[in-house]
Parts: C-alpha cells; structure tokens; sequence
C-alpha cells in the first residue's frame, strides 16, 4: 500500500555488530539478568529452589515455547502472527505418535516427514498470506481451525500410536549429566540465530519487515519470502510436537494449546516489534527462560491463582515496560560510550 | 469534519455508486450475511421467525460490542488482547456486584464502563504515552483482568439480577433490546466519527506520520480510543452475563479470537485507517450465524472447523477483491 | 498494492461460497427420514480421552439394536464456549429435537435454553457435570465426594504428615472448585500437611506432566500428590525425575496409573495410591435412561441421578483379559489401550453393552443389544450441592461426608 512508504521507516540494518552495545545485544542481557536474580532470589521460598537441578529442569520445560518462539518470532518479524502454531503442534505430535507405531520408521525419518507435512500447510498459510493477501491473522486462524478439525476427525478424538524410546531419551538420557535435549537445544538457538543474522535468508526478512514496499522495490521476492516464513514457523511447531512426544511419550489434541499465548509473549517480551523489522531469537529464548522459571516459582507461593495470575501480567508488563526501546539508548549514554546516531525510527517507534 | 483530515477521505466520497458499494467492507460483510442467511433458511423451516432473530441477536451481542470495540484500536493499527480480560471482569463483577431492578441495573452499567474505561486508560497509556506496542502491553493486561476475574468469583456461579439477564434479552415495545443497544452504539459511533477524535483516529490509522504532521494529537486520539474500546468490552461482559444469567471468570477466553475474526470479516483492515465498527459487528453476526448454518447443513460435527475455517478465508477473499475492483473501476 | 493476481481471490471466493450455497440446497432436498427418535450429542470440546470416550459410547449405544433402529444421532461440537453450547441448544430446540444428551460447559449458564428446551417437549439429560435448571435430567458423580475422599486417603497414607501438591485441572471451572474445597476440608485438619505447590494440569496428561515436572524442580522432598484427571502425566513426571522413593499418588481412572499402581517395581519404591474420580460410563447411562424414556415412558423419581464414586485402591487394580471389565477386572494391559484411556467407562450392571472399540470408535460390539437398566429403586438421587444442582437451595449440613474412607487419626 501507497501510505506504507511514507509511514514506514528507511530499511535498514537494524542488527549490531558486537562491538557497541547495542538494542539487540542489551535485550536478551537483560532478561537473562533477570531471570538469573530471578532463580538466585527463590531460594527465600524455598531452599530447594535455584539448585542446579532446578536450572537443568527450567531449561529443559522451557524448550518447547523457545522452539515455537522461533518460528513466531519470524512471523512477527515480517509484521505478521501465526495463530496456528497450536494446531501444528499437535499436528506434529499426533503424526509423531501414530508413525512410531506404523513402521517402526526411524526417528529422523519422523522428523523430516513433519517437517514436510507441516511446512506445506504453513506454505499454504504463507501464499494466502502473500499472494491473495488474507490478512495473517485470518488466515492463520482459518488454517488452525481446519487442521485441527482434520485431526479431530482422523483421530476421533484419541491420537493413537506407541511412545518411541529413542525419542524419550533425549530428556531422559544423561550426557556430562546433562539431558541431551540441552545440548540439541543450544545448537537449535544457534542455528536459529545464524539462520536470521547471518545468512541472506535472514537479512532479507528483515529488510521486508521493515518496509515490504522498499523491499518489493528493491527487487526482493517478498511473496517467496512471506510462503518460507510461515512454512518455517509451522515446520518448527511440528519440531516443538515432536519434541513433546519424546517427553510425555504420548499426544493429544489439547497439546499446542497452551503455546499460543506464550509463544506471542516470549516473541513480544523479548523486543520484536509487531510491525516488523525488529527484534532477535536470541532475545525470544531469554524471554522463554524467564517466562518459565517465572511460572515455575510462582507455583510454589502459597496465593490464590487470581493472584499468580496477575503477578504473572505484572511480570510480562514490567519487562516490556524494561525494555522500552530507548532505554538501552540510554543506558549507552550513561555508560559513555561513543552513541551511535539516534536511530530515525523515533516516530515510527510509536506507530502501534 | 476538519479542514485538515478532509483530503484524506475526499478520494472516498467521489467514487462512484457502484464502485463504493464494492469497495466498502460493510456492504461486502452484509451481502455475505444475506446468503448465509439464504442458505439458512433453505435447510431450516423456521429460520426467519422472530425467536430466532431475537436469541442470535441476544447471542450475538457481546461479541458484537467486543467487536466494535477491537475495531477502534485496529483501525490505528493497533492490538488489543485485552478484550478477553475485561469481558470476563465485567462479566464476573455483573454476577457479583449488580443490584436488582433498574437502579441497579444502571449503576452495574457504569462500573463495567468504568472498569472497562480503567483497563483501556491504561493500555491507552501505555501505548500512546509510553510508546510501547500495543499487542505487548495489551497482552499484559488481558492477564492481570483474567486474575482479577479469578479473584472477583473463583468459579463459574453467582447469580445475575433477573432485571438484568431478563430485559436485556427481551424485547422493548416488541423490538428487541439487543437491537436497540446495538444501535445506540452504532448511533454514538456516527456521531463520534464526524468529531475531530473520529476524524483523527482514521488519519492516524492510514498514515501516521501524515497525521503527526497535519496537526492531529496522535497521543490523546489513540489515548481515547482505547478507552472507548475498553468501555465497549465492558459493556459486552455485561451483556454476556445477562445472555449467560450467570458470571464466568474464565468467559473471555473464548472470544480472544473471535473478535479479531469478526473485525477481519466485517473489512477492517489490519492495516489501518479503513473500515468501521458496522462492519465488524455485523461480521459477529455473520460468525454466529455461520455456527448455525453448519448446524443445519449437518456437516459432522468433527469437520465443522473445517467449514469454518473456509468460509472465514472465503468471506475476507470476497470483501478484499471486491474492494480492489471497486479500485480499478473508472472514475 | 502488488498487483499479481487481480481476481483469482475473488474467484476463489465466490466458487467456496456457491459450494456452500448448492451444498445447503442438496440438504433442504433430502427428504426427511422416517420416523426416528431425533437424538443431538452436545459435547464441549472433543479434545481429550475423556471427552471423546463419552461420546464414543453413546454412538456406540445408539448403533447398538435395537437402537440403531430407533435413533438419528447427531453430534454437535461446542468448543468451550457457554454461548457456542446455547446456540447449538436452540438450534436443536428448532430442529424439532426429542431429546438432547450433554455435556454441559456451565452449570448454571445454559438454564435459560434448558427451560425453553424443556417447555417445547425436549427431554434434556446431562452427564458428569449438572445444571441448576430443574427440568433437567442428570447423571453425575460430582457430589459423591471425589476431593474428600480422595484427599484423606492421601493423609492416611502419609500419616498425616508431609509435604504434598495439589495438581488441579481448570482455574475458575465449577468442577475443580468442588473437587479443591472437598480436598481442602481434609487437608486443612491435618497441620503436619504442607502443600509446596499448587498448579493446574488443565485435565491434560501432558500440561500436567510439564507442571508436575517444574513443580518437582522446586520441591524434590515431595511425599505426595493429589491430582486432578491428568494423573498419568504427574506420573511419568516422577518416574523422568529419576528419583529411588516415589511419592504417594491420587488421581483419576487413566489405565497408565492404574497400571502403575499395580506394578509391583514401583510399589517397592513407596509408590501407592487411590484411583477415583469422573466416569464416562455416566453418558452412556444417561443415554438408556432417556432412550427408556422416550421408548418405553419410564418415569423417575427424581431428576438428578448419583453415579457413585469409582474407587479402585492400589490392592484393588485387576488386570482384565478382555475387552470390557468382566469378574471383577478394572484396568487393561500395557498395548491394548492408550495410558490416557479412562478405564470407568465400562460398568458391567448399568452398560454392559460396551467393549473397547465402543469407547474408543463408536462403534457398537458385535452381537450386543441393549440390555434393560435396573429400576428406579437402585439409582440414588444427588444431594443438593448449590451452584450446581440447584439454585438457592440448602446444602447438607456437612456438604463433604468421606464415604469411601475412613479418617486418620493421629492418636492410635
């Protein structure tokens, strides 16, 4: 649309180098800050709280929300939402359970198959999005009531299939007394951070989120580029329902529900901007992190859950509030570094 | 209208008849009311009777207000979640709080509005003044409500005044008080549209630099419009006790999505600057009445979403490209 | 704008909705069947093993002969939406429905269709949960006390003493509250109780597992736990931590716990337990004693039916050879069902009728007819439980009598 160009900001390269300390690199600092001081002040609850099992448990219950965040996150980065991320979720799992039983195929065979499977409903998603310009929220939604129903009505109601030891031990297995399920987790977020700051692929979401005029001007394929976003959020929510077959041993059709809510919060917790351009995984995951070990302390404070609930909104509220985006412009100031040029997107900064 | 908006919307009002009537979303929404409302009544004997007009609309409201609601804020292409949160507040606080008889009933009136008009106050705040985004801190907020609904009533229970859940849902002088309530909404809206806030609020939503620049006070017209919203959501909790006649902390929930559905159907664009509260409340009606239309065709229930999913695709594809030939037709 | 494809949308469009305009037409020209009982299945969500099992078996009852012959049957899904479930009541209300089976998502929130149903003729019954309109019928264990007993025998296990977690279902939802205050009458006799945490399973195998889990990083001292449905995952939680001594556990009636119950490994490792709680068998005994109704004019006493409570301790499980409980089997081995599948849906005197591929397919088992339900002098009527059988009615003087268990006393 004509009004975009003149509203939108300048494409630009909004990530940092690691020198200066910049937005992207401030962001995740703090949150993980905070849910350090987070798991070092529970021990007043309790003084099993904070241990090194408890850190080992948090990040482990927190892989699922960092894997879907990632593809959320991407979403959001283009200026987009993916509502269907629960409905793959269960896609997944469902698939995963069934096929564990099916053939005994192998597990990555598994992996690649949902990978396939959801990656084309999510290129569905995408293309509706991109070339019949169904807003995303719609459509996303659309496409979620639809599998879901599919589901539904193939499984009747009971997803049936057999639990895959393999599977299982990524999270029950030890390897230098650690699940290995960390191990995949970290090479996960660093794949998912090179995927968006270092390939082209990744730079070139960023140009279109910031302007998706600019960026069709400036000959990008923003079509192709909106279908391989969505088909990649959906292909991580089969990961995320593959991942808890492994740790339930079991799926069912309620699984991807409650991912929704927190996947939009660790997205917009950890700084990227629903009108695009903005925003880093590695920020998603510590959001992730915090998020969870958030929830799993306030579980063990004896209040009334009307209470846990609205600590819980308080929590989302302060760390967005934190996270404002000139105060690590301030904070540059302030620790007397050379400042870069005030970024120009003062205005567009409250656009929303 | 002020001098300064006109030129944005002149482009609008010069077009001709047929290409506004395809252009504009709430004609669209309304034709695909009609035929749904046809099939209906093709697989339904009673489908037109006045009962049934009355209960859809009983049921419909809320979201419908919800609705109209969520539209002030998409128009600035904005987010609000909150709207879950503060159905089920209000929708708790009508079952606890309210007194019996019209007295009652109007005081309840103000605490939802004024409870509605607090949370809106807030995130409008937060967003205008504080510059954060607003699906972030409306996200926040619709947590908070949803506890402070937890505490208000810990289950499903308390008891809505018979004044309230039986007038409300009936009939004035044989017109149904849904319908009036509606319209007093629309009535407002016509009326506020054509003030400087009214006028605002579509300029910042279509361009918001141009806005800025044109003099309009960015802060305060995004500031009111969540307040108004705020207000609406209010009103619908209220409405939903006295559809439910009983208050249910976890009642939102449901309509996180419906209401962004409803808003998308009825042609608001999530990019701003067009559209209106019509549209998207008779895009509530058309999801509702879509829910009954699947009922009949006795689609198995198990495959209803996917009907569902469809039709809502198919309804946005319709009004999008009718308003993009309504685009290209000579002037 | 990016011109690309100026009318392909709009096409596409129209073709779905003229589909769906010639689909309504191809139904208003189908004739009307002959003469049947019409028959709605209003269930909220169709999301869990519960949910589905309940609405398995009343297909499965409904296709079983003489049934088949005598009921259309539809299912209507509602979500879990109040407003979704009363709008699908008045459609079936219009419809011309003789009766609506259901599972009700409010207690008291759908009394307003409920009474209009009632008044144009429909026989209107609910399963597991109750209405406060009257007019309704109900088949529902809620009031026979699955907190409070399940609770104390928790205590009794544990001495009176220990650290434990609530692990609950739906924050704000009428059943888990029931369950809670029941629970918290015992809990809150016995000082030497700690409760370290409290968090909500959503009734989910695999949300409580995951909260189970947190909660476990928290408070790996734990001596017991007093779940909610979702008991398996609180389960599989316990036994991925890794732990030797396993902590005491109450819950539901899924097959992996009782399995677990009886598996003597797990029993050297301290773990015990009481498997209690919602059956789905209620929707099927709520299905014959309409269609006896409708059928043969059976009349009942009373409108609100007691389901009595299931109540299999650790010592009790027995694993069943076949496909249905028979001499006194209640649970099934590993394979042959999934560990979420809900093991009281079968009930040999109120449904014998049913068999695994009843509650897991809907489908009717080879061979079988229905079988009459036993006179009005073996049900037992509910007792008023205000909110949710009734309206401004008088609760028992003690609302929570333990039935199935008796208290431990610290003094002997």
């Amino acid at each position: 649309m004509k009004e975009a160009l003149m509203s939108g900001p300048a494409p630009h390269d909004t990530r940092t180098t690691g020198r200066s300390l910049g937005p992207e690199a401030i962001t995740p600092l703090v949150l993980f800050g905070l849910t350090i001081l987070l798991v070092i002040a529970s021990r007043w609850i309790s003084p099993n709280l904070g241990g090194f099992h408890q850190v080992a448990a948090i990040i482990v219950l927190s892989s699922f929300l960092m894997v879907v965040a990632f593809g959320q996150q991407m979403v959001v980065l283009i200026g987009g939402l993916d509502l269907s991320v629960p409905s793959l979720l269960t896609l997944g799992g469902i698939l995963t359970f069934g096929w564990s039983t099916a053939s005994g195929w192998s597990l990555i065979w598994i992996l690649l198959a949902v990978l396939v499977v959801n990656g084309v409903i999510g290129a569905l998603s995408g293309a509706g999005i991109a070339w019949l310009r169904i807003p995303p929220f719609i459509m996303t939604l659309a496409m979620g009531i639809i599998v879901y129903s599919a589901a539904l009505g193939i499984t009747a109601g009971t997803p049936r299939g057999h639990p895959s030891a393999a599977l299982a031990s990524l999270f029950t297995g030890r390897i230098l007394g650690l699940p290995p399920i960390i191990y995949l987790m970290i090479l996960f977020v660093i794949a998912g951070t090179a995927l968006q700051s270092y390939t082209p692929f990744g730079r070139k979401l960023y140009a279109l989120g910031t302007s998706p005029v600019a960026a069709h001007v400036a000959g990008l394929p923003v079509g192709w580029l909106t279908v391989a976003t969505y088909a990649l959020s959906a292909a991580v929510a089969g990961v995320a329902g593959f991942l808890l077959v492994g740790y339930a041993g079991g799926a069912t059709l309620v699984m991807g529900q409650s991912y929704l809510l927190p996947s939009i919060a660790a997205v917009v917790v950890g700084g990227t901007s629903i009108l695009g351009g903005r925003g880093t995984y590695i920020s998603a995951v510590a959001a992730s992190l915090l998020l969870t070990t958030f929830s799993t302390i306030i579980s063990s404070v004896q209040i009334l859950e009307g209470w846990r609930t609205i600590i819980y909104g308080c929590v989302i509220l302060i760390a967005i509030a934190a996270l404002r985006e000139d105060l690590p412009l301030w904070l540059n100031r302030s620790l007397q570094r050379p400042s870069r040029p005030p970024p120009q997107a003062a205005n567009a900064q409250s656009a929303q | 209208m002020s001098a300064v908006a006109g030129p944005l919307r002149v482009e609008r009002h010069r077009r001709p008849v047929a290409g506004r009537l395809l252009g504009s979303g709430t004609v669209m929404v309304t034709v695909i009311y009609l035929l749904l409302l046809l099939v209906y009544a093709l697989c339904q004997k009673n489908a037109l009777s006045m009962t049934q007009f009355s209960d859809q609309l009983s049921n419909g409201l809320p979201l419908a207000l919800a609705a109209a609601g969520g539209t002030l804020v998409v128009l600035m292409r904005g987010f609000d979640l909150s709207v879950a949160g503060v159905i089920a507040l209000a929708d708790v606080l009508t079952a606890t709080h309210a007194a019996d008889g019209q007295m009652g009933a109007l005081l309840c009136l103000l605490m939802v509005v004024g409870v509605g008009l607090l949370v809106g106050a807030v995130n409008g705040f937060l967003v205008a003044y504080a510059g954060l985004q607003s699906i972030a801190c409306t996200l926040a907020t619709m947590i908070i409500c949803s506890g402070a609904a937890l505490l208000v009533l810990d289950a499903p229970g308390g008891s809505v005044p018979e004044f309230i859940s039986d007038n409300l849902t009936g009939t004035l002088l044989a017109v149904p008080v849904p319908l009036i309530i509606a319209l007093v909404v629309l009535f407002g809206w016509a009326v506020l549209r054509r003030t400087n806030w009214g006028v605002g609020l579509y300029a910042l939503g279509a361009d918001e630099t141009a806005a800025r620049l044109a003099g309009i006070p960015v802060r305060r017209v995004k500031f009111l419009a969540f307040c108004a919203a705020g207000a609406l959501y209010g009103v619908a909790g209220m409405m939903l006790a006295a559809a439910t006649s009983n208050g249910d902390p976890g009642a939102g929930t449901s309509y996180l999505l419906l209401v962004f559905a409803a808003i998308a159907i009825g042609g608001t664009t999530f990019t701003g600057g067009r559209g209106g509260l019509l549209g998207s409340m008779i895009g509530a009606a058309t999801l509702l009445l879509l829910q009954k239309v699947l009922f009949s065709l006795g689609v198995s229930s198990f495959y209803t979403g996917i009907g569902q999913g469809l039709i809502m695709i198919a309804a946005v594809l319709i009004a999008a490209f009718s308003a993009r030939l309504a685009r290209r037709m000579p002037r | 704008m990016f011109r690309k494809h100026p009318l392909w949308g709009f096409v596409l469009g129209l073709v779905m909705a003229a589909g769906l305009v010639l689909a309504g037409l191809g139904t208003a020209a189908r004739a009307a069947s002959p003469k049947k009982f019409k028959i709605y299945l209003s269930l909220s969500y169709s999301g869990n093993a519960w949910q589905s099992e309940a609405a398995n078996i009343v297909k499965a009852l409904a296709a079983t002969p003489p049934y088949d012959k005598l009921v259309d049957l539809k299912e209507v899904i509602s979500g879990t939406d109040v407003q979704a479930q009363i709008s699908a009541y008045e459609s079936m209300i219009a419809d011309g429905a003789n009766g609506i089976i259901s599972f009700p998502i409010s207690s008291s929130g759908l009394d307003k269709a409920i009474r209009r149903g009632c008044k144009a003729g429909v026989l209107i019954w609910v399963y597991d949960g109750m209405v406060t309109e009257p007019c309704a019928y109900s088949v529902s264990y809620l009031p026979s006390g699955f907190g409070e007993n399940t609770a104390q025998y928790l205590v009794n296990l544990l001495h009176g003493k220990g650290n434990i977690f609530l692990s609950r279902g739906v924050a704000g939802n009428m059943v888990d509250k029931r369950h809670y205050d029941g629970a918290m009458s015992v809990f809150k006799k016995y000082p030497g109780i700690h409760i370290v945490a409290e968090y909500y399973g959503m009734w989910d195998d695999q949300t409580t597992q995951l909260e189970t889990a947190k909660a476990l990083a928290a408070h790996p001292d734990v001596d017991g736990i007093w779940a909610q449905a979702g008991e398996d995952g609180a389960l599989k939680a316990v036994l991925a931590s890794g732990r030797q001594k396993l902590p005491k556990l109450t819950g539901e009636n899924s097959n992996g716990f009782r399995l677990a119950l009886a598996n003597p490994a797990y029993q050297a490792r301290g773990f015990n337990g009481v498997s209690s709680g919602s059956p789905p068998a209620s929707a099927g005994v709520a299905f014959k004693l309409m269609m006896e109704q409708l059928v043969k004019g059976r009349k009942l006493p009373f409108h609100n039916i007691l389901y009595p409570l299931p109540w299999v301790p650790a010592n009790q499980v027995k694993i069943c050879t076949g496909s249905t409980f028979e001499n006194g089997c209640n649970a099934f081995p590993e394979g042959k069902v999934p560990d979420s599948f809900v093991d009281e849906v079968f009930n040999p005197t109120l449904v014998p009728e049913l068999s695994i591929a009843s509650a897991l397919e809907g489908k009717p088992t080879p061979g079988a007819t229905i079988q009459p339900l036993p006179p009005n002098s073996y049900f037992k009527q509910s007792p008023n439980v205000p909110g949710i059988d009734c309206n401004h009615c008088q609760a028992p003087a003690d609302p929570y009598p333990l039935t199935k268990v008796t208290p431990f006393n610290s003094g002997t």
